[in-house]
């Protein structure tokens, strides 16, 4: 698909070495991108399977308690769902889509798929019955993968709206089992039609694997489309394998490593965590019971490798803040000492100046006394790779996680590249930077001030949309990732916001409002936030708050509300809000400041339009829906 | 409007260390129906306890009239005009039905007046008249509902506070005893706060409705307004969303709107 780069002579393999245990080309950039001599990530995955046998490759929770799977169950399950499809009728460069929250199913279901020579696209389990429709229609999927029955009502209600779908797979048959309809199967059946065609043919799901080829489509991966319809970027086998290759040098997974998945597997970032970089590795993923439940997951599991956004971050540092202040005068004061300390050894570790003995020493006790409890508490005690992504991270919010002992990474990717791009590693950080070009990508600043990336982790075009492909490419074949950037004469990037963003006030004045968003998320009565002002005399911003935190000090100051948009009403909750834009203004100029808000009085869910699936607010869709807002405070 | 008869402000109330309600306000005006809605453990009973002084809020106001009444004893509490039937009617079962009544007027002491409230309430509730020197254990359900209701308009309350006063009465019982709550309401100008788990009647009934749930109200509105509310419908009054298939186990989240 993607003629635009240069095809070299595979004849010839690449020198290659041994990196954190695994086998990888040298020269990253060189073709086959291959890891310990596998070209797609089924053929690696069958070799690992094999290796590792007995094994746990993850771990799920079954009534409350964690169940082992080992590496042999992940094959068996694998390539009787492989060998499934194959007898129902799937043929080689077709679409699955998996409508389903993480499980181990998803994992299964995802290398089955790829493994048989289909394509798999994961749905987002908050979409709605219609969004469900036209990515089934856009992608042609010729098998649905549901959780349950709620996700099965949704295909219900659309079913002819989509008759190319054959069949349609229930993971959880429970509340179903009077239903009969000859286009929905079961998963026991399903492994059983599987576990029939083995028989016939044991090496099927074998042979399948080893046809597999580089620039096969192993994936679709929907962009959330803040304007207009989503389109189904074309992830190859390449794409896997040089993400894969290229983290294992930036940031490796380790064979020792538990890992905790909870973000939608659908999303390039966790499959990217939770399925390559785990298979590759042979880590063991822990799959979180819901959404609701990974601060209590991460504290029985606590993992060594944690992406999540900045949203759970976020969280995260709250809880904590909120905790403290409940706590005895004495816990109150060695809280404080304790991340003053923290806090003065990240400064110093983020300006790479050496830290004093004393203050070593200093750090030494307080970590002992608070901060350790600290880590074991928030279940971050063994953490080695802890990583944001996906969204701009507060540097603030990095620094009070280094003081507490938590290094985080940020680092930058998106879907068309495979989410690999730029990531801080250990050796080279630097605060409020994505961290430089990783190892194999190439990152450069176009002159109208893009960030632009080649490497073989870019993706090989939108499905069936020659149109938005052509757009999406340079005359010289790098990747517009559509963000503006600035790369320093170190090689860190910094992204500074998105380019159809950019608010061009009636003054004339250029603004990226990421820059002020993520100032203002950074307060924990703030949890997100969208600044407006094109083509207006003045920035204003739409607020949405911290739900728990702004209650909690509403209680402490005994502002009197019932439901959440008298609690948006409350004129102390909007001075509480007024102080901390007011705080975030003064690091702006004048013209780039805030001059009014307005608090978002409806409680928005992942369900709504206006969130994507991180709980992100969308611009569009927000400017749309509070239009009203908006001219009142241009009135 | 005029200033509220009754302000609740930020009231937090425990049970030993665990928080059954976590800050709640509300405002009941004189001559109002006020309904609380909630499932099990929302804590609803809790809230009209700690109104009628039976439990003390560690936090927060509860205004009656101008005046801080929040961890009054009980007692004082009733002086003020605010009496509480509790859930599940609590009458005297060993005490005649008359007993209970002047039970109810304990904390006056106008005999006359007591007599002429009596009468009252005997034309309200005919069938209590009939069975006046019956023991009030002896009465059915509805009976003794309606006995905790007289008994508590015996002390010619300013608010009443009615805590699941349809509890395990058949429905046509429910209606009737609603019906006389909506007549003391219009016709003794009585204010009420109503707790129930049948929404249906209870909005009906009242003017203004707040929902809680896990210790917090997350909607208000008036009666009309919370009839309308897809949330409502499909949790507190069973009308389903049209949905793909017959069955349904799973439920649309909440959002309150």
């Amino acid at each position: 698909m993607n003629v635009q780069k240069p095809m070299q002579d595979t004849s010839a393999l690449p020198e290659t070495h041994f990196v954190n245990g695994m086998m990888l080309n040298k020269d990253l950039t060189a073709r086959p991108a291959m890891i310990d001599n596998c070209d797609t990530m089924p053929k690696l995955f069958a070799l690992r399977c094999k290796n590792n046998g007995q094994r746990t490759a993850h771990r799920e929770k079954d009534f409350g308690i964690w169940k082992a799977y080992s590496w042999a169950d992940f094959w068996a399950a694998t390539s009787q769902i492989g060998a499934a499809l194959k007898s129902l009728g799937l043929n080689r460069g077709e679409v699955v889509s998996i409508l389903s929250e993480d499980n181990k199913e998803w994992a299964y279901f995802d290398l089955g798929i790829q493994g048989i020579g289909g394509i798999c696209s994961g749905v987002y389990t908050t979409d709605s019955a219609a969004q469900l429709a036209y990515l089934l229609q856009d992608s042609e999927s010729v098998f649905l993968i549901v959780e349950n029955d709620e996700q099965l009502d949704k295909f219900l209600k659309i079913r002819d709206q989509v008759p190319l779908v054959k069949k349609v797979i229930v993971l959880d048959p429970e509340g179903l089992h009077d239903i009969d309809d000859a286009q929905i199967i079961f998963l026991d059946q399903f492994y059983e039609i599987g576990r029939d065609a083995l028989k016939q043919q044991a090496d099927l799901f074998e042979n399948a694997i080893m046809r597999g080829a580089a620039e096969d489509t192993a994936m679709l991966i929907y962009t959330s489309g803040t304007t207009g319809k989503p389109k189904g970027a074309m992830i190859t086998n390449e794409n896997v394998m040089a993400a894969t290759a290229c983290g294992s040098v930036a940031l490796p997974h380790l064979s020792t490593d538990e890992q905790l998945c909870f973000l939608p597997l659908g999303h390039v970032f966790e499959r990217g965590t939770s399925i390559s970089g785990s298979i590759a590795a042979s880590t063991i993923v822990n799959f979180a019971e819901s959404p609701e439940t990974v601060f209590d997951n991460l504290r029985e599991v606590s993992p060594h490798i944690f992406a999540a956004v900045p949203r759970v971050w976020e969280k995260i540092y709250s809880a904590v803040i909120i905790l403290a202040k409940e706590a005895t005068p004495l816990g109150q004061w060695a809280f404080k000492c304790a991340i003053k300390v923290g806090m003065a050894k990240a400064e110093l570790i983020y300006a790479s100046k050496p830290i004093g003995l004393w203050l070593r020493a200093k750090y030494v006790f307080w970590d002992a006394l608070v901060l350790r409890n600290l880590r074991i508490m928030l279940g971050l005690d063994r953490i080695r790779r802890a990583v944001s992504g996906a969204a701009p991270v507060s540097p603030e919010l990095l620094k009070w996680y280094l003081a507490i002992g938590v290094p985080i990474r940020e680092g930058y990717g998106m879907t068309e590249n495979t989410a690999v791009c730029s990531v801080n590693t250990p050796d080279a950080t630097r605060l409020g930077s994505v961290g430089k070009a990783s190892a194999g990508t190439q990152a450069r600043i176009s002159d109208a001030g893009e960030i632009q990336t080649n490497g073989l982790t870019t993706f090989a075009g939108y499905w069936k949309n020659p149109q938005k492909t052509a757009e999406t490419f340079t005359a010289d074949g790098w990747l517009k990732t559509g963000d503006l950037g600035v790369i320093d004469k170190d090689g860190f990037l910094t992204v500074t916001g998105r380019i159809k963003d950019i608010i061009i006030t009636s003054g004339g004045k250029n603004i990226t409002p990421a820059e002020l968003e993520s100032e203002l998320k950074f307060s924990h009565y703030i949890a997100d936030a969208v600044v407006i002002g094109d083509g207006r005399k003045y920035l204003t911003a739409l607020i949405m708050i911290d739900q728990e935190n702004v209650e909690k000090f509403a209680q402490e100051q005994k502002i009197p509300f019932s439901d959440f948009a008298s609690l948006c009403q409350a004129e102390l909750v909007t001075n509480l809000v007024g102080v901390e834009i007011e705080r975030v203004n003064q690091n702006f100029a004048r013209v780039e400041q805030i001059k009014k808000f307005k608090l978002i009085d409806i409680l928005l869910t992942a369900e709504d339009d206006e969130l994507t699936a991180t709980m992100k607010l969308k611009r569009g869709f927000v400017e749309k829906k509070f239009s009203n807002l908006i001219d009142e405070m241009y009135t | 409007m005029s200033e509220p008869l009754l302000k609740i402000r930020n009231v937090e109330s425990y049970y030993g260390p665990i928080m059954a309600i976590r800050g709640v306000s509300l405002d009941v005006h004189a001559g109002q129906i006020v309904t609380v809605l909630g499932a099990n453990g929302a804590g609803k009973t809790t809230l009209m306890k700690t109104i009628s002084g039976v439990m003390d809020p560690e936090k927060g106001q509860i205004i009656y009239d101008g005046h801080e009444i929040q961890g009054l004893d009980p007692y004082k509490i009733v002086n003020h005009g605010i009496v509480h039937v509790p859930e599940g009617r609590e009458v005297f079962p060993l005490l005649s039905v008359n007993d209970n009544l002047t039970l109810g007027a304990y904390t006056r002491n106008d005999a006359a007046e007591v007599e002429l409230d009596r009468e009252m309430v005997f034309t309200y509730f005919p069938v209590l008249k009939a069975r006046r020197n019956q023991e009030a254990g002896f009465l059915s359900g509805g009976e003794q509902q309606m006995l905790a209701i007289g008994r508590a308009l015996m002390a010619r309350p300013k608010i009443m506070l009615l805590d699941e006063p349809s509890l395990g009465l058949s429905p046509i019982l429910v209606q009737e005893i609603f019906g006389i709550l909506k007549r003391l309401n219009s016709e003794q100008n009585v204010t009420m706060i109503l707790v129930e788990q049948n929404a249906m009647i209870a909005l009906n009934l009242a003017d203004i409705g707040y929902v809680m749930e896990i210790g917090r109200i997350v909607m208000s509105g008036t009666a009309q307004r919370l009839l309308q509310s897809e949330d409502i419908q499909n949790f507190y009054l069973g009308i389903k969303a049209e949905g793909a298939r017959e069955e349904r186990r799973w439920k649309q989240k909440k959002t309150w709107r």
